[in-house]
């Protein structure tokens, strides 16, 4: 089996792709994951691809063209999610796709189809998640500034749903785990950035400067309960506990 | 001086007031709680992008932003203006002759909550309800000036959800509902009777005369700017024969008047749509009349209504006045009278989960009220969900083949929603589906195999047989019952003795 493996940044996966299918050494004899490798096998070779843009514009044009460009749209999508599987899945996907056009996703007797499908309706629920419980705090007059600890590389398509929600604000949105920013000036056009140590050491300060809004939120929250019905379990299972880390209803006090 | 503390007749409540001004925190702390009765708290039924210079946008499909401890969701910032009232309605905590804390905000603190709020994405938008203050009108246009603050000199864009004032004057409802996206108002008891018994100071007249402005309204601006005069549904409703929004729904304007007429004599003076706003500004900030639709709740428990005539109201309220929801709320006993269960009695939450699960079955499933119960049933199983029950009662028409059934049948089986009938169809277009595929796209089959076939063949050989069958359906209910109220289930040893009724004697 020869493995192929590259970044998990979607220029490198479509690089990977048109490595892979160039190769010819057989669909059924090669397979695409993601690094880091975990466990490496000793009887695969493993090839390592770099991101060459050429060749990544290449498969996009032909995704856009030969399938179409809301596949193209929904597999750049599906790239964001934390699955290992999901870059040979998508390989997979575009194999059924180029024989039979633009209704692909609807052929769920394929299994990696359906698989793909199902990756891409979870993704779909952590983005909505986060879309919910995401928790901004005021650094300054007018700044904004949330942490998140997403399972997938989310944070870019938090940008539009927020950027829509407060156009004239200034907000950033840091992602713990991939230590990403989103950021957004006032009134301009979002744009992501990767956040070495010193920036992000500097940023975790933020969740630490409460104000009253944060208080009078916490007193809205228990008193908006109702102490006949409390269900704990439906608040559980609604709200779950991995999604809680920065929801500031559910921290701990820590006043300076 | 002594003399002329006593000659100034204060009231007790006021009196405190004047003493010592309540902080925000304890305002808020006293307003929250007064409100959180009310049902409503979705911020659904609009699309409306952000633009430069405002704050906020609205999703069709609505965001929750946390779940209380009662796991319900907080979507809204669900506050009372005031909750100071003139009325005396038995069931409410904030009536007149209560004694409790009272407050009232000021439009300046509602505004700031608001956009404090949502600028740190703890809410969707504000719903604003409140206590009759002096009497309707003064209390609406207090109500009024908040949202005009709000709009105007905050510029809010986001989702705002206002209760109206039963016995506000028309040309104020007009204003506000121009302000807000949706426009309630609770119809609380589904009857005149008792409604007279339990809210002396409400009146049937006073409730369905604006609903039905509203709609009237609402359609008004709809097709003013090429739109259907009905608001629209759930996509899955396009594609069915028959359902309380099809052919058979009345046409509001014209039929809608007849049957409100009918419900109430009287009726026919009114013209079923608002002309003047109590402001003409408020009609140049160019938003839509209730853009997200009018809504009610109505009190499960408190009076001895049946699920049939609460789920009948349901429907004629749909199909007259266009009402995007109409919401249950479970009684908590928060007052003692004679008129009201006893303090201590559990909250029905079993009994409205049911009514809640009959308005799916209306609003997405193409089910009628009448189909759901009868004269001779007039209350839900307990023990078995109402889709399951109408599939039990109707066991000739089952197992249906999955590749060659109708929308309409497949959304009858029960295990089978609108989303799973999506992607059964969608899949039938390129393969044969078999119980394999329908595992994979998330059909409860537990629920769904009595009742399928996938090409001529059904899961296991089990017979069709109507107490068989419940059975079985009841224990997959029973885990969901448990979950209504916040429980596990509680699972034992069978004994011989006492679940199959043998003894032994000789």
């Amino acid at each position: 089996m020869y493995i192929f493996s590259c970044k998990p940044r979607w220029e490198d996966m479509l690089t990977c792709i048109y490595e892979a299918s160039a190769s010819k050494m057989g669909h059924t004899n090669i397979k695409l994951v993601l690094e880091p490798i975990e466990q490496y096998s000793l009887l695969d070779q493993y090839i390592h691809v770099d991101s060459d843009l050429k060749k990544a514009e290449c498969v996009m044009k032909s995704i856009r063209e030969k399938i179409s460009p809301q596949v193209y749209r929904e597999l750049a999508y599906a790239s964001m999610a934390y699955e290992e599987e999901i870059l040979d899945l998508i390989y997979r996907v575009l194999l059924v796709g180029f024989s039979y056009g633009p209704d692909v996703l609807n052929m769920v007797m394929y299994r990696e189809i359906m698989q793909f499908n199902q990756i891409r309706r979870r993704l779909g629920r952590e983005v909505n998640h986060f879309q919910e419980f995401v928790r901004f705090h005021e650094v300054q007059k007018g700044l904004y500034v949330a942490h998140i600890e997403p399972k997938s590389r989310l944070v870019v398509a938090l940008g539009p749903i927020f950027a829509d929600r407060m156009p004239s604000e200034h907000f950033m949105i840091i992602d713990d785990i991939h230590k990403e920013a989103l950021i957004h000036p006032k009134d301009e056009m979002y744009y992501l950035k990767p956040l070495n140590d010193s920036e992000y050491e500097q940023l975790l300060k933020t969740e630490e400067m409460n104000d009253t809004y944060t208080d009078l939120w916490k007193i809205f929250f228990e008193s908006i309960a109702i102490r006949e019905r409390a269900n704990k379990k439906c608040q559980t299972s609604l709200f779950p506990l991995w999604t809680r880390k920065h929801a500031v209803e559910f921290m701990e006090t820590s006043h300076n | 001086m002594r003399d002329m503390q006593v000659l100034i007749d204060i009231p007790k409540d006021t009196k405190a007031e004047l003493q010592k001004e309540k902080t925000l925190e304890e305002k808020l702390e006293i307003l929250s709680d007064a409100a959180k009765y009310d049902v409503a708290c979705t911020s659904s039924g609009v699309d409306r992008a952000g633009k430069k210079g405002y704050l906020g946008n609205s999703c069709a499909s609505g965001v929750c932003h946390t779940f209380a401890a009662d796991g319900r969701c907080v979507s809204l910032l669900k506050i009372l203006m005031t909750n100071h009232c003139e009325y005396d309605c038995k069931y409410c905590k904030n009536r007149k002759s209560n004694d409790v804390e009272r407050a009232t905000f000021t439009p300046d603190e509602i505004c700031r909550l608001t956009i404090e709020f949502y600028k740190r994405n703890y809410i969707e938008g504000l719903f604003l309800s409140s206590g009759v203050l002096k009497n309707p009108d003064y209390t609406m246009e207090k109500i009024i000036e908040a949202l005009r603050m709000l709009r105007g000199t905050y510029k809010f864009n986001g989702y705002i959800h206002v209760k109206a004032i039963p016995g506000a004057s028309k040309e104020l409802i007009y204003s506000a509902g121009l302000l807000a996206d949706r426009i309630s108002i609770n119809m609380e008891l589904p009857t005149q009777d008792s409604l007279s018994k339990l809210a002396p100071n409400k009146h049937m007249a006073n409730i369905i005369r604006p609903m039905n402005q509203i709609s009237g309204t609402i359609a008004m601006h709809r097709l003013a700017v090429g739109k259907s005069a009905r608001m629209e549904r759930a996509g899955i409703n396009d594609h069915l024969m028959n359902s309380i929004w099809g052919k058979e729904a009345d046409r509001i304007g014209t039929d809608a008047t007849d049957r409100a007429n009918r419900l109430l004599p009287g009726l026919q003076k009114d013209t079923d749509s608002f002309l003047f706003p109590a402001d003409k500004k408020d009609l140049n900030l160019g938003r839509a009349f209730a853009p997200a639709g009018q809504s009610t709740q109505m009190i499960i428990g408190a009076t001895n209504e049946t699920d049939l005539e609460l789920i009948r109201t349901t429907q004629n309220l749909y199909k007259s006045f266009d009402l995007k929801r109409v919401f249950y709320s479970g009684y908590i006993p928060v007052n003692e009278d004679d008129a009201l269960p006893e303090p201590g009695t559990p909250v029905p939450l079993l009994r409205e989960h049911r009514l809640y699960q009959a308005d799916w079955l209306l609003r997405y499933y193409g089910f009628f009220a009448d189909e759901l119960l009868s004269e001779e049933h007039p209350f839900f199983d307990d023990a078995i969900d109402p889709k399951c029950n109408w599939a039990l009662n109707h066991l000739e028409l089952f197992p249906i083949e999955i590749n060659t059934a109708s929308y309409d049948m497949l959304l009858r089986v029960p295990g089978i929603g609108p989303n799973g009938v999506k992607k059964i169809v969608n899949a039938r277009r390129y393969t044969k589906v078999d119980f394999e595929m329908l595992k994979q796209m998330r059909i409860t089959l537990k629920r769904a195999q009595y009742f399928i076939t996938c090409n001529g063949k059904m899961l296991y050989k089990i017979p069709l047989e109507h107490r068989f069958i419940r059975n079985r359906l009841m224990d997959v209910d029973s885990v969901e019952i448990a979950d209504v109220g916040g429980q596990s289930v509680q699972y034992k040893q069978m004994n011989l003795f006492s679940d199959f009724n043998m003894s032994c004697t000789g």
